[in-house]
């Protein structure tokens, strides 16, 4: 595209009264040598934004720098198809940040505007990467509740749906169920219903557009978001099917009970977990007989979080059980001789359930005490003593019962191929030895998906995440660390029946929503406009395989020789390949190595003395924690200049040691929190950073630097009050270490 | 491992429920109650614990705990309840059911803790009057003035009513020493006080109802409670002097109403009529939150207030010598009688010595609050 420039300057919002808007006017026409630059008092007013479409128009004028406010802010006015759009952070960055007419504020703002238009004068206008032959099939792995309300959702929204069951009949935990808790309208009556499962079961077996496989199991899965290819078996028999995306909903496993002998289990017949309660009830309709003698039981004691919240089983709340045990309880109140006796660390019946709780309060056969159990010991003829310490009851107490109910938790299906697969890796690392030894020696659990990915053929672990398939639970829920493959239900986080339906219909719109932009060729999310790819020089390819190693997504195949493989519809387009590249070899239109070296090389000290730093900043976090301080007024250092990343996982060290070899003295990296409660909207790339960051001191050290010039923080949204002080004391430290000695070189 | 083995009966919990305390569910065990209670002790206090003991059908817990009598009923704990389980109302059930599981024999205490019994209760006294005044030839209205000797002579009241009131005495010793004993049997700490300092101290308290104060909101039944306290004392010393009189100086009734005597008789008699007028209608005042009693406490209210009215009645009938309604009105008012000093193991009044006990023990044990 044969480009024509135009610089706007908007004078509003103090920008005008700020800085000196002719010497801007001089950076612009005379050093960058831009054709057009006018300026505006209001340039998102209707009359400043008319003033800009004038100029497209009849100058043809299609690379424009907005010299204005945050991106965050007005991008509707500044929206202009067809061109390309920089916009120049002059008000949040500069004169809301800044002491206004001074000569550091100035150098700020030319200093802004001069990167703008390199990045401007470097980029080009994207055109989006649509693949061929996408194919818009839903497939759903697991017919219980959720995958079969995802199968009726997904179909109701007008997609094919291919239903694919393990077992040989759908319906999942909820047929092995007695009654189930009422759900909808909120009544205190009745307190137990049928499930209902039939109905759901019939639906979708009856409707056109779903196929249900059952009996069935992926075999492998290849390819990428709209091109899926599937293969399924069922009784020996493989088919391969199109795919456009997927819903993973496989649900959960009971935990392992036998691992809870010190409450009895697989000691004292009469110890049960409240899934082998609920059959139970089932077999006698509803009569509570206990396993020793047949004999009704009429105390019943149910021990909650057993296992669960205890570092030594599960560390999470199941989330489902406490609901689970007063509904059991009702089972044992059918009977109105009969009580149920409830011992909790804490009842934990979120929304509505609270209703369902206190409703239990309220009856005389429904005992509720918080205790800690510490163990189940039995008497004669099958009686059982639930041993307890600090309950309500008392300092130390047992408590008699005819049957003993574990409320037990939940293990996402992903959690035993995460830890199969990370035992492997560990003993590959150790060699062929120990490698063909672990293969050997450990079961292999059920694989779910079978991908033929580089990066490994099941969902991958997340630090906290416990095996649970999501990657951020607070902006994206439903996503995967695989594109197009959609958690919905206990896979991805514990939740009960009602919600698991929720979310069905949640991941399916996530699915759906994902077809719909690989169709228009854009990223899926979060960038979710974004048209831009990767675009690698592969010629110069070494097949280091960072990149692939080090995609968060697995977006990235490898050829034999290790040459990287983009499936482009996987691709997130966050840049991480672009940091990971030592050859540098993977740009996009508008956002490159060079592109970003280019504007730090742009800043320049005016003088020896004078200091200038780099921030570099994640766009999703620390930009608009700037913003916001700025939206305060809080001032921070003017020496400082920031860019903005599409992620800090895109960091590339060459610009650090471009900045310093320059005379920069110091560079600043801003990302979001990594680790457990990590925030990064690509799951990875702040810790990547960080571990890229880690390997700068040897660049440091070849040039001779301290290693505190350099320096990366993490900061989340919410933290932009913290922000100055963070920013400017880090500044303080390395003026006292004194000016880069390599300044004027 | 150790610890108490506890038995949870539904059975008891209905039942609490149906006796007055239908609140009890509601209670989440947040405690509030044990921390606006100004009468509780330091360490493991009340009525928080004896609130999930109810809720799990404690029964041996209950019956018991001497907790439950250092609770002089202010409502308090109601008052502030976030959730309306009526602490104050729970406890006072659990110490109807404590006096009805400690009485000897238990077919008496449920008689006479169960309101809907009462009439029962009533008819013990009705039917064994009738049989000795059958038997003896006193049925029927005697002739001339009315003496009340002539319908009842003295020998068999005094026979009537120390036998049955000596057995009910034992039995109440029985009861009371059974209590002692479980209170020492579950004790855990040392005894910083001896017995006899601690019942001084206790009697004393009483005397001058300084726990009642404590009472915020119901600080005025202190005035009530006093008055019918004072008044049963003043009647008990009426009944002997008016022994000593018929067998010492042999003064037999009716005696003159310038005698000290009489004098004394008629003020406790008054301060009765208006201590448990005043009882009645505190309890029927708005107190800012709903107040209710357990039909059990009504009872015996209703009941102590007809003593004092037939009393009156028998006199001042007496003095307008209508004789045909004087000799009725003193069969009744000695039915009453019957059920105030003879069922008093079993009524209300019980706890006049389980809270002695108690309050002696909690001071006995350090568990006494500042008054």
């Amino acid at each position: 595209m044969e480009k024509k420039y135009g610089v706007y300057i908007c004078k509003g919002c103090g920008i005008g009264e700020g800085v000196n808007i002719d010497k801007l006017v001089n950076v612009a026409t005379k050093s960058m040598g831009i054709p057009i630059c006018k300026t505006h008092d209001v340039l998102c007013s209707p009359e400043g934004i008319n003033l800009i479409k004038e100029d497209i128009k009849s100058e043809g004028v299609n690379a424009l720098a907005i010299a204005a406010c945050s991106p965050r802010v007005k991008f509707e006015e500044f929206d202009f198809p067809g061109t390309i759009t920089e916009r120049v952070n002059l008000r949040e960055f500069v004169v809301w940040t800044h002491e206004p007419n001074d000569e550091e504020t100035q150098s700020l703002a030319e200093d802004y505007l001069t990167m703008g238009i390199i990045k401007l004068k470097k980029g080009d206008l994207p055109e989006p990467n649509i693949l061929e032959n996408l194919n818009n099939t839903i497939l759903v792995i697991g017919g219980g509740v959720t995958g079969m309300t995802a199968a009726l959702e997904a179909a109701k929204a007008g997609f094919k749906v291919v239903l694919v069951e393990k077992e040989s009949e759908l319906g999942g935990f909820a047929r092995k169920l007695y009654k189930k808790i009422p759900t909808g309208e909120v009544t205190n009556r009745p307190l137990i219903v049928d499930t209902e499962i039939d109905k759901l079961l019939k639906e979708v077996e009856g409707n056109p557009d779903i196929k249900v496989y059952k009996s069935t199991r992926i075999e492998k899965t290849e390819g990428q978001p709209g091109l899926y290819d599937v293969t399924i078996s069922s009784n020996g028999n493989s088919e391969t099917i199109k795919i456009g995306a997927i819903v993973l909903a496989t649900g959960w496993k009971p935990y392992d009970a036998t691992k809870l002998d010190y409450l009895g289990y697989g000691r004292f017949r009469n110890v049960v977990t409240n899934l082998e309660f609920e059959e139970i009830a089932r077999k006698n309709n509803g009569k509570i007989l206990r396993p020793s003698d047949a004999k009704e039981a009429k105390r019943v004691a149910f021990i909650q979080c057993a296992g669960q919240r205890d570092p030594n089983h599960l560390p999470y709340c199941s989330s489902m059980c406490c609901a689970t045990s007063l509904k059991q309880a009702r089972y044992v109140r059918q009977n109105q001789d009969s009580f149920a006796m409830i011992f909790y660390k804490d009842i934990r019946t979120p929304g509505r359930l609270e209703i369902y709780y206190k409703e239990a309060q309220n009856d005389p056969g429904v005992m509720l005490t918080k205790a800690d159990v510490t163990g189940v010991s039995e008497g004669s003829n099958g009686t059982l003593y639930v041993e307890m310490e600090n309950s309500l009851l008392g300092e130390k107490v047992k408590v008699e019962a005819d049957l003993v109910v574990l409320a037990t938790g939940m293990i996402p299906t992903t959690r035993e191929p995460q830890l199969y697969l990370e035992g492997l890796t560990k003993a590959s690392t150790q060699g062929d030895e120990a490698k063909a030894k672990y293969i050997e020696e450990t079961p292999k659990p059920e694989f779910i998906l079978n991908l033929s990915y580089r990066q490994g053929p099941e969902i991958p672990p997340l630090e906290g995440a416990q095996g649970f398939a999501d990657s951020n639970f607070i902006c994206f829920p439903y996503e995967t660390r695989r594109t197009g493959i959609y958690a919905a239900g206990t896979v991805r986080r514990p939740m009960d029946m009602s919600e698991a339906q929720d979310d069905a219909a949640g991941a399916v719109f996530k699915a759906i929503q994902c077809l719909d932009h690989i169709a228009k060729g854009m990223a899926v999310h979060p960038r979710a406009w974004d048209i831009t790819f990767p675009d690698p020089l592969l010629l110069r390819c070494t097949a280091c395989k960072r990149c692939t190693e080090e995609c968060p997504f697995g977006a990235i195949d490898e050829d034999e020789k290790g040459i990287p493989y983009y499936k482009i519809n996987r691709c997130r387009r966050c840049g991480t390949c672009m940091g990971a590249c030592p050859e540098r070899i993977v740009s996009f239109k508008d956002y490159s190595v060079d592109i970003i070296g280019s504007m730090i090389k742009s800043v320049e000290s005016p003088d020896e003395e004078t200091f200038r730093f780099i921030g570099l900043v994640c766009e999703n976090d620390a930009y608009p924690a700037l913003d916001t301080l700025a939206l305060q007024r809080k001032k921070i250092d003017p020496s400082i200049r920031f860019i903005p990343l599409r992620c800090l996982g895109g960091m590339n060290l060459v610009w650090v040691a471009d900045a310093l070899s320059k005379g920069i003295d110091g560079v600043l990296l801003l990302g979001c929190k990594f680790g457990e409660n990590y925030q990064c909207h690509f799951v990875k790339g702040s810790e990547l950073a960080n571990y890229r960051f880690s390997k700068v001191g040897e660049t440091l050290n070849k040039l001779q630097l301290e290693a505190e010039r350099v320096q990366m923080l993490q900061v989340a949204i919410t933290e932009y009050d913290k922000l100055p002080d963070m920013i400017n004391s880090y500044i303080e430290r390395v003026k006292e270490l004194g000016p880069n000695p390599f300044k004027g070189f | 491992m150790a610890g108490e083995v506890i038995k949870p009966d539904l059975r008891f919990v209905k039942d609490l429920i149906e006796s007055g305390g239908e609140t009890l569910k509601k209670c989440y065990q947040c405690a509030t109650c044990s921390v606006v209670c100004k009468v509780t002790p330091d360490s493991r206090p009340f009525p928080r614990k004896e609130m999930i003991y109810a809720q799990w059908g404690l029964k041996e817990r209950i019956v018991s705990n001497p907790d439950v009598w250092l609770c002089h009923n202010c409502n308090d704990c109601t008052k502030y309840c976030p959730r309306g389980a009526r602490p104050g109302d729970v406890l006072s059930t659990v110490r109807q059911k404590f006096i009805e599981e400690n009485s000897i024999p238990s077919i008496m205490g449920r008689i006479v803790t169960q309101p809907r019994m009462t009439i029962l209760a009533l008819l013990i006294p009705v039917v064994l009057f009738l049989i000795i005044l059958g038997s003896t030839g006193h049925l029927g209205i005697p002739e001339g003035d009315i003496v009340y000797s002539k319908m009842f002579p003295i020998s068999y009241i005094e026979v009537t009513f120390f036998i049955a009131v000596g057995l009910a005495g034992l039995s109440y010793i029985a009861s009371l020493s059974r209590f002692w004993n479980s209170m020492k049997r579950l004790n855990r700490t040392n005894y910083k006080k001896g017995f006899g300092t601690a019942l001084t101290e206790t009697l004393t308290e009483f005397l001058k109802h300084s726990r009642f104060e404590k009472c915020g909101p119901n600080a005025d039944r202190k005035i009530a409670h006093m008055l019918v306290f004072y008044a049963f004392v003043g009647l008990f010393i009426t009944t002997l002097w008016i022994t000593y009189y018929y067998y010492v100086p042999k003064i037999h009734s009716p005696i003159p109403l310038s005698d000290p005597m009489k004098w004394l008789a008629n003020i406790s008699a008054i301060a009765l009529l208006v201590g448990s007028l005043m009882i009645v209608s505190n309890r029927m005042k708005d107190k800012g939150f709903v107040s209710r009693t357990s039909s059990f406490d009504w009872t015996f209210i209703i009941i102590v207030l007809l003593l004092g009215i037939t009393g009156f009645l028998t006199e001042l009938i007496r003095l307008a010598g209508i004789a045909s309604l004087a000799y009725p009105m003193y069969f009744i008012h000695l039915v009453f009688v019957f059920y105030t000093i003879v069922y008093f193991p079993y009524s209300k009044l019980a706890h006049m010595g389980y809270r002695t006990l108690a309050i002696t023990y909690s001071k006995m044990t350090g568990r006494d609050i500042r008054l």
